[in-house]
Formats: C-alpha cells, sequence, structure tokens
C-alpha cells in the first residue's frame, strides 16, 4: 500500500463531526478542526473537556462513535495501518513497559512502526541524542523518574519522524529546565513541517508554543483561533469565560 | 511485518521477567528430579522387562511419564505464564500504545500467542532432552515419542491460546491466571462424572481434553484429535481477538 504524500497546504489531519461517548456522557461531540503541516495547536480545556479523548481518536487508540478522521487525505478510519507511519503518540503520564530498558523500548516503538536494521539504529541514535537520553539508556523504564518516563514517552512517539505528532500533556513532572528544551523541541519539529497537536492546563504553554488554540468544554469545540505570544491576557479571559459560562462574552465572541 | 514486532516485544519481555525464568528453573528441576526417579525404576525393571517380548522400554517407562509430569505441570505453568498479557498491558496502560502503531487485534493476539508457545516449545525441548540423552545408549520407540511430543505440543498450545483469551477478557492478571486454570481444569476432567457412571463415549466424553491426549501419550495418532485441539485454538484465539477489537470501541 502507497501512503499518500503530504503536501504543505492541504491539511495533515481534518476532523469531521467526531464524537464519542465515554462512561455514559458525550465526551466529545461533533468535533471539526484542521491542522496544517508546521502548525502548532495547543488544545485547551479544564478537567474532563475531552481533550484527551480528542487525542485518543486522533492517534487511532479509540475509535470515534461517528465522524471522520483524515490523514494526509485518506481516511484514517478505513485505514488505521495510516497511524504507524504518520503518528506519534504521547499518551498522558506516558505509558511504559517497566521491564524494559530505555533502548529497548526505543527499539520496540521503531520496529512497531515499520524501522528495521540500520534504519532503526540510526532512528535510536538521533533520538538519544537529541533527547540527551545516554546517561538512561541502559536503565529499566520501571525505575525511571516521572519526567525522566515523559522523555523517553517523546523520544518512542518521535522515533519514526511522524508527520503528525499528538502531545497529551506533555509538560507534566518536567522541571522548568526540561519545558524549555520541550518548547524547542516543538517549534524545531514545526520548523521541519511537522504539525502538532498538544493538550495542556497550562496557559503558558500554549502562547509559547502554539500558532493556534482550539478550547474545548464539555465535549464541545467552544473556540478555535490563532494566539501570539502577546496574547496571554486575551487568551486567559477567553479560556476562564468558557470555562464558567461555556461561551465567550458575546461581544468578543462577535 | 507487525506480528513479527509484537512477537518480538513479548518474547523480549518474557525473557528478562523473572517469572519466566523462575518458573523454568523450578519445573526443569522437578521434571529432572522425576527423571532419575523414573530412570532408577527402568534401571531396577530392566532385566525382567527384556525378557518379556512385549515389555515396555525406556519411551514407555521414562519419556511417556516425563511428558505426562510436564502436561500436568502445565496446568499451573501456563496461566501464569499467559495472564499479564493482554491484562498486564491494559492495567500498565499500554495497550492503547500498540493500538496507536496500528497494529490490528488479531495481530496483537496471534504475535503475543506466539512468544508465549516459542517458550512452551523451549520448556518441552529442555524436558525431552533428558530421555533423548539416553538414546545412544538403549532402544527409543520413535514413533511413540514423536505422537507424545505432538500430544504435548497441541496441549500446549490449546493451554497457552485459552490462557491468551482469559487475559483478554479479565481486567487483572490474577483474574486471568485463575480462570485460565479453572477452564483448563474443567476442560480437562469435563467426562469425570460421565466415566464414573461407566460412560465412555458421547459428546461429553468427545469435549474432555482428556479424550484426546490419552491416545496420543499412548502412540495413537487420530486426526480427530488433532482437529479437536485445533478447533480450541482457534476458537480461543478468535474470541480473544474479538475482546480485544472492542476494547478500542469501548473504554
Amino acid at each position: 500500500m502507497t501512503l499518500p504524500t503530504p503536501v504543505s497546504t492541504e491539511p495533515v489531519l481534518r476532523l469531521d463531526q467526531l464524537s464519542r461517548r465515554r462512561a455514559g456522557r458525550a465526551a466529545v461531540q461533533n468535533l471539526s478542526l484542521t491542522l496544517l503541516p508546521g502548525q502548532v495547536l495547543g488544545l485547551l480545556g479544564v478537567n474532563g473537556a475531552g481533550k484527551s479523548t480528542t487525542l485518543s481518536m486522533i492517534a487511532g487508540a479509540l475509535r470515534p462513535d461517528s465522524g471522520n478522521i483524515q490523514l494526509n487525505g485518506a481516511d484514517f478510519m478505513e485505514q488505521p495501518e495510516l497511524a504507524r507511519q504518520l503518528i506519534g503518540w504521547l499518551p498522558e503520564r506516558a505509558p511504559l513497559w517497566p521491564e524494559l530498558t530505555v533502548s529497548e523500548h526505543l527499539d520496540a516503538h521503531g520496529q512497531l512502526r515499520g524501522l528495521h536494521g540500520v534504519a532503526l539504529k540510526q532512528a535510536r541514535a538521533a533520538i538519544i541524542e537529541r533527547l540527551e537520553l545516554q546517561p538512561l539508556a541502559r536503565r529499566l523504564a520501571g525505575v525511571l523518574s516521572q519526567g525522566q518516563r515523559q522523555r523517553l514517552g517523546l523520544a518512542c512517539a518521535l522515533m519514526h519522524r511522524p508527520a503528525l505528532l499528538v502531545l497529551d500533556e506533555p509538560a507534566n513532572a518536567l522541571d522548568p529546565v526540561q519545558v524549555a528544551a520541550l518548547r524547542t523541541l516543538i517549534r524545531e519539529q514545526a520548523a521541519a513541517g511537522t504539525a502538532v497537536i498538544l493538550s495542556t492546563h497550562l496557559l503558558a504553554e500554549v502562547t509559547a508554543v502554539c500558532d493556534r488554540v482550539a478550547i474545548l468544554h464539555e465535549g464541545t469545540l467552544r473556540h478555535d483561533g490563532t494566539v501570539h505570544s502577546d496574547d496571554h491576557a486575551a487568551l486567559e479571559r477567553t479560556f476562564f469565560e468558557i470555562a464558567m459560562n461555556g461561551h465567550t462574552h458575546p461581544a468578543r465572541a462577535a | 511485518m507487525s506480528l513479527l514486532a509484537v512477537t518480538r516485544l513479548e518474547w523480549r519481555r518474557l525473557l528478562v521477567r523473572p517469572l519466566a525464568w523462575v518458573l523454568a528453573a523450578l519445573t526443569l528441576a522437578w521434571l529432572a528430579w522425576n527423571f532419575t526417579l523414573l530412570l532408577g525404576s527402568f534401571l531396577a525393571g530392566q532385566i525382567q522387562n527384556a525378557a518379556r517380548p512385549d515389555g515396555p522400554g525406556l519411551t514407555d517407562l521414562v519419556g511417556v511419564p516425563l511428558l505426562g509430569q510436564l502436561a500436568q505441570l502445565a496446568f499451573l505453568v501456563v496461566p501464569l505464564l499467559t495472564m499479564s498479557l493482554i491484562a498486564g498491558e491494559r492495567r500498565n496502560g499500554t495497550l492503547p500504545l500498540l493500538f496507536a502503531a496500528g497494529v490490528p487485534a488479531s495481530r496483537i493476539v496471534l504475535g503475543k500467542y506466539l512468544a508465549v508457545l516459542g517458550w512452551l516449545l523451549l520448556w518441552l525441548l529442555l524436558t525431552l532432552a533428558m530421555p533423548l540423552a539416553l538414546a545412544h545408549a538403549t532402544h527409543v520407540d520413535w514413533g511413540k515419542l514423536a505422537a507424545a511430543t505432538l500430544g504435548l505440543v497441541l496441549m500446549l498450545a490449546a493451554l497457552a491460546a485459552l490462557g491468551v483469551a482469559c487475559s483478554t477478557f479479565a481486567s487483572h492478571p490474577a483474574i486471568a491466571a485463575a480462570a485460565a486454570l479453572i477452564l483448563a481444569l474443567a476442560l480437562w476432567g469435563v467426562n469425570l462424572g460421565a466415566q464414573m457412571a461407566g460412560i465412555n463415549g458421547g459428546t461429553i466424553n468427545w469435549l474432555a481434553m482428556s479424550t484426546h491426549l490419552q491416545p496420543l501419550l499412548r502412540g495413537l495418532v487420530s486426526s480427530t484429535d488433532i482437529v479437536w485441539f485445533v478447533l480450541l485454538i482457534v476458537l480461543a484465539l478468535a474470541l480473544a481477538t474479538r475482546r480485544l477489537s472492542a476494547d478500542r470501541e469501548r473504554d
């Protein structure tokens, strides 16, 4: 099967009327979004807003009840194997196999994504160097600190150079130095043409790295707009209005 | 390719987990001890047996009984090995990683099954090496030994498939192990009541695993017995795949 070639003007990701129920309630309802190559989209929302459910569906870990997901113009629902090469996913709390070393994790993820032989070795060496994982390479994942787990999860997501990077709370448990390094990495990936979608509780995270922000509330998209680094106060106002009232002030929304 | 990647990943995890090594060490030590006991009684009765025209040989007195003991141990070992395959992944939160890598549920199930089956076949091979070490010194009934080995391979494969299915349905590895053990024992002795009542045929006897393994241990290979094991394996793996596919659908 030939994978569709990314075209820079075509969206990497297109969500169309995506809905999913979880635990008896609508976790995500009629969500539509597009994401272009090189764009960084911040997904904001209070706890239970539907951010993780949305990202799990985009990553292919959860199937939507209705709606459609397109990756590089191809129907993801029809071809779930597209995820293998096109998507890199860092789930919340970076789940790992505790009995495997950092190096073995990278190999396993690479192999699951179709990397073998020299390509696998090169990809592993490159990501270990980029994320400064050399001192941890032979350490078991089960003994890593939460911050180290997060870095390993990020390395696993980037191993196969995905076209779309899906990050669920990537700054969790990272110290300020690591947060700064993460922001640099995200900008680097975006500059190389990778589309990035990240969920976070931190508004500062969004203004620091994102071009766009989407705010979810009770499973629906309440705001989708561009972000500038000096927009923090405006973003904060919008976010709190949606979190408190479920919508932005009519005058501002207009 | 993704099937191979899942098998390789599971095999690696099996090799670095202490449980697999502890189980291998304990059971092989137990089997080696029993091998020396069986060999001792074989040597003690060698003269009398040699005098009988159809007297039992090494295969009857050492090889097949040793495989029979391995079969008994398998009821405990296989559930312990298979319990974490899917239930452990689910508890660990790592199952979505496999889904997100675009691996279909059928390949996740099959990949993990093949890894455990590889371990079990190695275990069987190491056990077989004990009587085979004497092959140069005495007569071995190769046909009977091959039939018994085939029976054990089929039994281990069926128990592993049952274990994988239980692990797929259970939320906790311990529940998966208990369920696999109970199901395996039930499947083995489902006809005990019928046999005690003197009924040696019929559906209830056909359902029992013992009905299909014992002829193979005696050296009788029948396609019915092979088909029974294959059906059980296919059914268990199909159920496991169906349940795992539903994981992506529901939460």
